[in-house]
């Protein structure tokens, strides 16, 4: 299996669509998975593990049923094959007490969902320039 | 002996008890208790005895047995007096017949203080008169009511002593008589109904007719005769004596009205004088011992009867009270209104009394049954009251004598009853009771018994004309009952517990209220958070469409609408979301940099409405104590608007200054837009409301609610002066803390 550059976990599933269609237009060459839920996505964590394969970005949404993102988020950081993976927080919940939950659990960086595809393509944009093309030099 | 020189000007000093002297009809002879000595006797003795009485004085009793002549030939005077002296009682033995020189005589004996009073009188009755008073007792019982009872009584005293007038004469609260039941010769003019002033039966007369229930003048114009003795300083009290003289006021007095015999029975009632029966006898009439003793007996009779029927009517009113109280309790537990409870039914709080006109003021409503004075006259006697008094009720019968501007209706509300049910709202309720007599027909002038003699002096001059002087007795109701008082009381403590119970469960109503306020405000925070998820969604893949190159021109203008529709519903719900976060979130107290916000809030403004030609003015800027970020909603959102209503105008001029101003800083945003219609003054703040002449330009109607809310819960206050096509000026006062 090819190595994802993005691994995503969004229960929205037009949110991930959208996200897809936007990965795609900042770079058709990015790899993006998603899966919809927390229990799936312990599975593929777990799989990243096992078969040594680390995606170079994880994006959790913060709302999810079941387990939700700080407990993923919580499950990587404790995992030192993953615990230095870089993750984003996302969400459409720009309430300050989430941001400082999520800052505390050890997440990098906290984004409040843009409103609107454009919004989302600007967005997605400044994340790949900062986290990939900064990634790629400090590699 | 009685050295008392009595006029009108002290008759009720006169010590009628003592006289001195007897009715000359009879005659009487006092013995010392102590040894039986004849320490007193009529000079009139001499008639009937053959004998001088002062012979007899200081003999014992025993020397009078020599003039007696008895059936028994054993008979003795002083042992019939130790009998009853014994018995300690001598109804049994009066009256004793004996027979003086060939007549007839009653000797009656009764104690006086020092002595027993022996009294003769004559025999004039031929037959048994016991039979007829048992008759006359159970016809006049017959007398369901208390008036019926009266005139029964009257109709059958007269046929026992057959005078020519018999009057049942009451004595009313400030000591006059009124004549309540009368029978009477066809020929005499009437007397019922007429009224009596206090002073024809003086005081002390009050007091001898609680002890002795009758009293007989048998003629007014036989002369007295004195009562001789030894003990000169020590007059003889005639109190239970049936001879005793009556005063010459009083024969006088009689003699002015023409009659010549005079007979008057008491009526007790609860130990009280309640009346007397009074008869009268226009020639001179003498009335048998036993007749007397019978119409006694039918006075005691009428007497407890009275106290009975009485009872009996009052209890029936109080029993009525009780129900009227019994019936609204229930109308109020069932009734939502408390004024349609106890004004509403068939039984109303009027029956609590016997007024005839109630006026209830409650929750600022003014309702009325019966005869009242005119709404505006009420409202002005109820501030008057509650100023006027602190008690929980407060009644009068001369309302006017009182409370001047009451002179105008004191003929329907001269009797007055307020009772307060809360002193601070004003809330009461009145009762009315008529101006009750208008006239009272007095038999003589009562202002006037004495008249000055030519010298200026007082002298005795009893009123010579019986003619009916009729005064107006002005500004009265019938005055109001403890009855009615306590009935008042127990409906006035009703209705407060139903205020109180009814108070209680709009306050447990109110909670659940802002329970659901809260509710809603959580319940429309999360709609609204919930529903941009899918706006989103509809927003983006519009977007996304838009990217589209297969789609056609009037496909992306579809979508354009679709996209415009979204962004104005997420602004909507960005703006309700805004409004139910004021509702929810703490206000956390600090300083603001009014220049400071205002300048960050004016970028913000003139960029989002790109007001470029708009100018601004800024006056003092005062820093106001609140919560920075709701303060920031409120000077948004009312420099927006200002903003927005003005731009269609040419110069566009916009003033913001605040003031201190006692407790409170006030800001003043001030625009020379459209304006607002007074009309809709009330609703400007209402959410979702927007007025008719601003169709045209964008807005949710949501913008002021905030602001209403977020100066509501800082304890402050909102208000605006506008006017059409000149402007509007919206005031926020904040707290100076």
């Amino acid at each position: 299996m090819k190595t994802p550059d993005i691994f995503y976990v969004e229960d929205d599933i037009d949110y991930a669509f959208f996200m897809q269609s936007a990965v795609q237009e900042v770079k058709d060459t990015l790899n993006l998975t998603i899966v919809e839920d927390g229990s799936e996505a312990l599975l593929k964590l777990q799989h990243f593990v096992d078969s040594k394969i680390k995606p170079k970005l994880i994006l959790l949404d913060l709302n999810l049923p079941g387990l939700s993102g700080l407990d993923l988020l919580k499950f990587i950081r404790d995992i030192p094959y993953l615990k230095s993976i870089p993750v984003i927080l996302f969400s459409t919940s720009d309430n300050p007490e989430d941001v400082k939950a999520a800052v505390e659990f050890g997440a990098n960086a906290y984004l409040t969902k843009p409103s609107g595809y454009d919004n989302l393509v600007k967005c997605v944009h400044s994340v790949h320039d900062f986290w990939f093309n900064q990634h790629l030099r400090l590699n | 002996m009685n050295k008392f020189s009595v006029d009108l000007t002290n008759c009720d000093k006169e010590p009628i008890h003592i006289p001195g002297k007897i009715q000359s009809h009879g005659f009487l002879i006092a013995v010392d208790k102590q040894n039986l000595a004849i320490n007193y006797i009529s000079e009139n003795a001499g008639d009937f005895l053959n004998e001088q009485p002062k012979n007899l004085l200081n003999k014992p009793l025993a020397a009078v047995n020599a003039y007696i002549r008895q059936q028994d030939p054993e008979f003795n005077i002083e042992d019939l007096l130790k009998l009853g002296i014994i018995r300690n009682n001598f109804d049994a033995i009066s009256p004793h017949p004996v027979e003086l020189d060939g007549n007839p005589f009653y000797l009656i004996i009764s104690a006086s203080i020092n002595d027993w009073l022996l009294e003769f009188e004559p025999v004039t009755l031929q037959f048994d008169i016991q039979s007829s008073i048992g008759r006359s007792a159970s016809a006049m019982l017959q007398g369901k009511s208390v008036s019926a009872l009266l005139s029964g009584a009257a109709l059958e005293v007269k046929k026992l002593i057959s005078y020519d007038r018999i009057m049942i004469y009451k004595f009313l609260d400030d000591g006059h008589g009124e004549v309540v039941a009368e029978e009477k010769e066809a020929a005499l003019e009437p007397f019922f109904g007429l009224h009596y002033p206090a002073s024809d039966i003086p005081k002390q007369a009050r007091e001898l007719y609680k002890l002795n229930l009758t009293r007989l003048i048998a003629d007014v114009n036989q002369p007295d005769a004195p009562i001789i003795t030894f003990k000169e300083n020590e007059p003889l009290d005639l109190t239970n004596g049936g001879l005793r003289a009556v005063s010459p006021i009083h024969i006088q007095y009689l003699k002015n009205m023409g009659v010549q015999s005079s007979f008057s029975i008491s009526l007790i009632s609860h130990g009280e004088l309640w009346g007397l029966i009074a008869c009268h006898n226009y020639s001179p009439k003498f009335i048998d011992y036993k007749a007397r003793e019978g119409s006694k007996l039918i006075g005691q009779i009428l007497s407890s009867a009275l106290e009975y029927r009485q009872d009996e009517e009052e209890a029936e009113i109080v029993e009525l009270f009780k129900d009227t109280a019994n019936v609204l309790s229930e109308h109020l537990s069932r009734d939502k209104y408390l004024i349609e409870a106890i004004t509403g039914h068939k039984r109303t709080i009027l029956n609590a009394t016997t007024a005839s006109g109630v006026a209830i003021i409650f929750e600022n409503e003014l309702k009325t049954i019966g005869d009242v004075p005119a709404d505006e006259d009420i409202r002005e006697l109820a501030e008057w009251l509650k100023q006027t008094t602190d008690e929980s009720i407060y009644y009068t019968h001369r309302l006017s004598e009182i409370y001047t501007p009451a002179k105008k209706y004191k003929k329907i509300a001269s009797g007055m009853l307020s009772c307060t049910l809360n002193k601070e709202l004003g809330e009461m309720i009145i009762w009315f009771k008529p101006e009750l007599i208008t006239t009272v027909n007095w038999a003589g002038n009562p202002e006037k018994p004495v008249t000055p003699d030519e010298n200026g002096l007082l002298s005795l001059s009893p009123r010579k004309s019986f003619e009916i002087w009729s005064q107006v007795v002005n500004n009265t109701s019938e005055k109001w009952r403890s009855e009615e008082i306590s009935s008042v009381l127990r409906i006035r403590e009703i209705i407060i517990t139903d205020i109180n119970k009814k108070a209680n469960e709009i306050r447990l109503l109110n909670e659940k209220l802002q329970a659901a306020y809260e509710e809603l405000d959580t319940f429309s925070y999360t709609v609204s958070h919930d529903l941009r998820t899918p706006l989103t969604s509809i927003k983006t893949y519009t977007e996304l469409l838009l990217k589209n190159k297969s789609i056609d021109e009037n496909g992306k203008k579809m979508l354009d609408r679709i996209l415009h529709g979204a962004n104005k519903m997420n602004f909507l719900i960005k703006e309700i979301l805004n409004l139910a976060r004021v509702g929810r979130s703490d206000i956390n107290f600090e300083t603001v940099d009014m220049p400071l916000l205002l300048k960050e809030i004016e970028s913000e403004v003139w960029n989002a409405f790109k007001a470029d030609k708009t100018e601004l003015f800024l006056g003092q800027l005062p820093n106001i104590k609140g919560d920075r970020t709701m303060i920031a909603q409120v000077f948004t959102n009312l420099i927006g608007n200002a903003v927005k209503y003005s731009s269609t105008v040419k110069k566009p001029r916009i003033e913001i200054s605040g003031h201190v101003d006692g407790e409170e800083i006030i800001y003043a945003i001030k625009d020379n837009g459209i304006g607002i219609d007074n009309r809709y003054y009330d609703r400007v703040f209402e959410l979702f409301k927007r007025m008719d002449n601003v169709k045209e330009i964008e807005g949710t109607g949501v913008g002021l609610a905030i602001v209403k809310r977020v100066v509501e819960r800082h304890n402050g206050r909102v208000w605006f002066d506008s006017k059409l096509n000149v402007g509007s000026t919206f005031y926020v006062a904040f707290k100076n803390r």
